[in-house]
């Protein structure tokens, strides 16, 4: 099973309808995907409209009796499965912090499924933290949305230092940074693309679009390309998990 | 799933119209479960399905543990393991494939609609798929016509178990007939097909009593059984393996025979050795030339990728020759030759035997007659391995090969006399020598092959000076691993020329002369 995670310390950029959009195509293409929900807002949960509750809490899932098997749900598309969100992950790293090897949890967890689906997609929120760092240690590949602004260099330079930096024989996942919320309309953006790609070279090729379809994941409460399957936005998700895949199984 | 022989299906989507399912519209479909001759889909516990509609035209569906697969559209069936797209499929299939085709086990087309229950957010929480006017396509050796008219299969969605429950109980009020299984295994069943496909042994059952004659002629015509079933594939080229299995049968019945001296009447013993050696000979080429195109990458790889490059002329004559071969087995597998030899096979293998004709051992315990053959087996082994030096020439180590070939065939074919844990410690020692033989004489011949084949691509102008530099280049690698293998023979035979294989061959041949713990390995 491949792990990715779709992760930025910042906020609003476009992390959420990535991992579900991304799920959504992994899926469409044979794989079986297990969508993880760690972001207490439940977005991910909300747009498969899976209700957001984990039975006996976060407490439970990474106390050591925790199976993440128990908490699966079926989502409305085939091949697509869900651990829905609970509004007690903001306590995620609370609980975590009272376990000896904390980083290594989820990862655990997600061992334990590794026979059953070929991509984990986790959606995490926005921190640097002890929930971040589990992650990390689960991950195989994150998925860095990088916005159109002058601060998005800063961020993805204070992530990929933070990773080399972290101690000790760690596991370090690749970065696997993409342009989100693009408005090739707007000059600026267009500039901004530009030198994010000079910067950052390994920058994935595809520019996922600030587009009103992908807004209305809202109230279709589903991905893009199962209401807008032709649309621009639906082809670029398309496009980035046929670059995400290559790096997966090329 | 549901099913029932006289109701029809309509009072049954009422039933769940009135349990909140809402129907989808009636779509034609037809599906087509794939699996390889040998079942290895099956084996491994996944099922992968062609499901043929309007739209998508054609789409693969795999199941197996997790969630089943959407389905992905193609744009034509695939055969082997490469012809899938690259990413999670073929990462699933490819291993589990390795060099078999998938070919359709049963096919069943169906009007097919789905029913699905939502919650009040608008989700799934159960699905009810109702297949009518269900038609098996394949018909094996049931009756045509046999299998349903119609059947439901309730899903239990992941996390939703409670809403399939609730309709499963509704359905089963109806006094349908419940059955733990799914349509295409059900149309599988109505068939007649076996979707564990055809695995093969050539260890059968034997009982140690059982007279020599009538021992060997069931060894025989198990093997016999394996030729058949391999010819239409061989013939057809539908995947490499079933030229491999039947020539390893007939070199198996070869071997046997050769092994039945006072057992099997003399004109009967030659005759069939020269048929089988003759089906042996024919069928080799095209063999040798399957294992050099699927062994391609491995020959190259040391070489780098300008040399490799450079063989590209070989790699097309190489295709072309098979592409001959082949097209000459097939003739060759449909010749009179070949079916005189096999009914007249088939026809002693099934009549009685004369008891003036048979040989002196004919009644003898197989028991008896088989250990005293595997241990004179193994003593000619080791008598030769051991008059081997570094200075004998090569061909003397091609006897050895076959000496050890014709040991492991005893072993394999009435192995079934000693228990699978003693088999098994002896023929591990044997194998890891059989394999130190095998590398000698295959870089040899392919060596041999590669200095033929530079002199007919120069002779043809097929090939210019680089060709034949690189074609040098690889056999030079051949000639590294045929030295390296017999400078690593010694060691080998040294392994095996020791008082603990001695042990484990007495631990074998003690327990196949002991009845009472007698294996039960059988073919099927």
């Amino acid at each position: 099973m491949k792990v990715l995670a779709t992760y930025s310390i910042k906020g609003g950029v476009g992390k959420t309808t990535a991992a579900v959009n991304l799920a959504q195509q992994a899926a469409s293409q044979g794989a079986r995907v297990l969508v993880w929900d760690l972001d207490p807002q439940g977005a991910a949960t909300f747009f498969f409209r899976v209700k957001p509750k984990l039975k006996g809490g976060t407490q439970r899932l990474v106390s050591g009796k925790g199976e993440l098997a128990a908490h699966v749900r079926a989502t409305d598309l085939p091949g697509l499965h869900l651990v829905p969100a609970d509004f007690s992950l903001r306590h995620l790293d609370l609980h975590l912090d009272g376990r000896s090897r904390p980083t290594e949890r989820l990862a655990s967890l997600l061992d334990a499924v590794a026979g059953t689906y070929d991509v984990a997609v986790l959606d995490c929120p926005p921190s640097i933290s002890l929930a971040s760092e589990s992650v990390f240690e689960a991950t195989d590949e994150l998925l860095v949305p990088v916005i159109p602004t002058t601060l998005s260099s800063r961020t993805l330079g204070q992530l990929s230092g933070f990773l080399a930096a972290r101690p000790g024989p760690v596991v370090v996942p690749g970065i696997l940074p993409y342009l989100s919320m693009v408005d090739r309309r707007k000059r600026l953006h267009r500039d901004l693309v530009d030198s994010l790609r000079a910067e950052w070279p390994d920058m994935l090729a595809t520019v996922i679009p600030a587009a009103s379809v992908i807004e209305r994941m809202g109230p279709e409460r589903a991905p893009v390309a199962t209401f807008a399957a032709s649309s621009p936005a639906a082809r670029a998700f398309a496009e980035l998990w046929a670059e995400v895949a290559a790096r997966l199984w090329g | 799933m549901f099913l029932h022989p006289e109701l029809g299906v309509e009072p049954v989507v009422a039933a769940l119209a009135q349990q909140g399912f809402v129907a989808g519209p009636a779509l034609s479909l037809r599906r087509t479960l794939l699996d390889t001759f040998d079942g290895r889909l099956h084996g491994a516990g996944l099922r992968l399905e062609l499901r043929e509609a309007s739209s998508p035209p054609q789409a693969l569906v795999l199941a197996g543990a997790g969630p089943a697969s959407a389905p992905v559209a193609v744009t034509r069936p695939p055969r082997f393991g490469a012809d899938l797209p690259q990413g999670p499929l073929r990462a699933r299939l490819a291993p589990v494939l390795e060099v078999r085709a998938l070919l359709p086990v049963v096919s069943v087309t169906a009007r097919r609609r789905v029913a699905l229950r939502r919650d009040r957010l608008g989700k799934v929480v159960a699905t009810a798929t109702v297949y009518d006017q269900v038609a098996v396509d394949q018909p094996g050796p049931a009756a045509a016509g046999a299998g349903p008219r119609w059947v439901v299969e309730v899903d239990e969605l992941a996390g939703y178990a409670k809403a399939a429950q609730q309709a499963r109980v509704v359905l089963g009020s109806l006094g349908l007939d419940t059955r733990e299984t799914d349509l295409l295994a059900l149309a599988a069943e109505a068939a007649g097909v076996d979707l564990r496909g055809r695995t093969s042994s050539p260890t059968i059952m034997l009982d140690h009593g059982e007279p020599a004659l009538d021992a060997f002629r069931r060894v025989l015509a198990n093997l016999a059984d394996e030729i058949d079933a391999n010819r239409d594939g061989a013939a057809g080229h539908v995947d490499a393996e079933f030229l491999h299995d039947l020539r390893v049968a007939v070199r198996r019945t070869r071997s046997v025979l050769a092994q039945s001296k006072r057992v099997v009447p003399p004109e009967v013993r030659d005759r069939f050795r020269d048929g089988f050696g003759w089906l042996g000979a024919a069928t080799g080429p095209a063999r040798d030339l399957d294992v050099y195109v699927m062994e391609w990458d491995s020959y190259v790889a040391p070489l780098g990728a300008e040399v490799t490059g450079a063989l590209a002329p070989l790699v097309d004559h190489l295709a072309d020759r098979r592409r001959r071969e082949h097209d000459a087995l097939a003739m060759l597998l449909g010749s009179a030759r070949y079916h005189d030899l096999m009914d007249a096979w088939h026809l002693w293998l099934r009549d009685p035997v004369d008891s003036d004709a048979a040989g002196a051992e004919a009644s003898t315990p197989i028991a008896r007659v088989a250990t005293r053959r595997i241990a004179a087996a193994n003593d000619r082994l080791v008598t030769r391995g051991r008059g081997i030096g570094p200075g004998t020439p090569a061909e003397e180590l091609h006897e050895l090969r076959k000496d050890a070939k014709k040991l492991r065939y005893l072993l394999e074919c009435f192995g079934a006399l000693a228990p699978q844990g003693e088999r098994k410690a002896f023929v591990q020692r044997l194998k890891s020598l059989q394999d130190n033989l095998g590398e000698h004489q295959d870089t040899e011949v392919h060596a041999a092959q590669l200095r033929a084949m530079s002199h007919e691509l120069h002779d043809s102008g097929r090939a210019g000076a680089e060709t034949l530099v690189a074609m040098g280049q690889l056999a030079g690698e051949f000639e590294r691993r045929r030295t390296k293998a017999r400078a690593e023979f010694a060691e080998r035979f040294a392994v095996y020329d020791t008082a603990k294989t001695r042990g484990a061959l007495d631990a074998l041949l003690a327990a196949a002369s002991r009845p009472a713990r007698a294996s039960t390995s059988t073919s099927r």
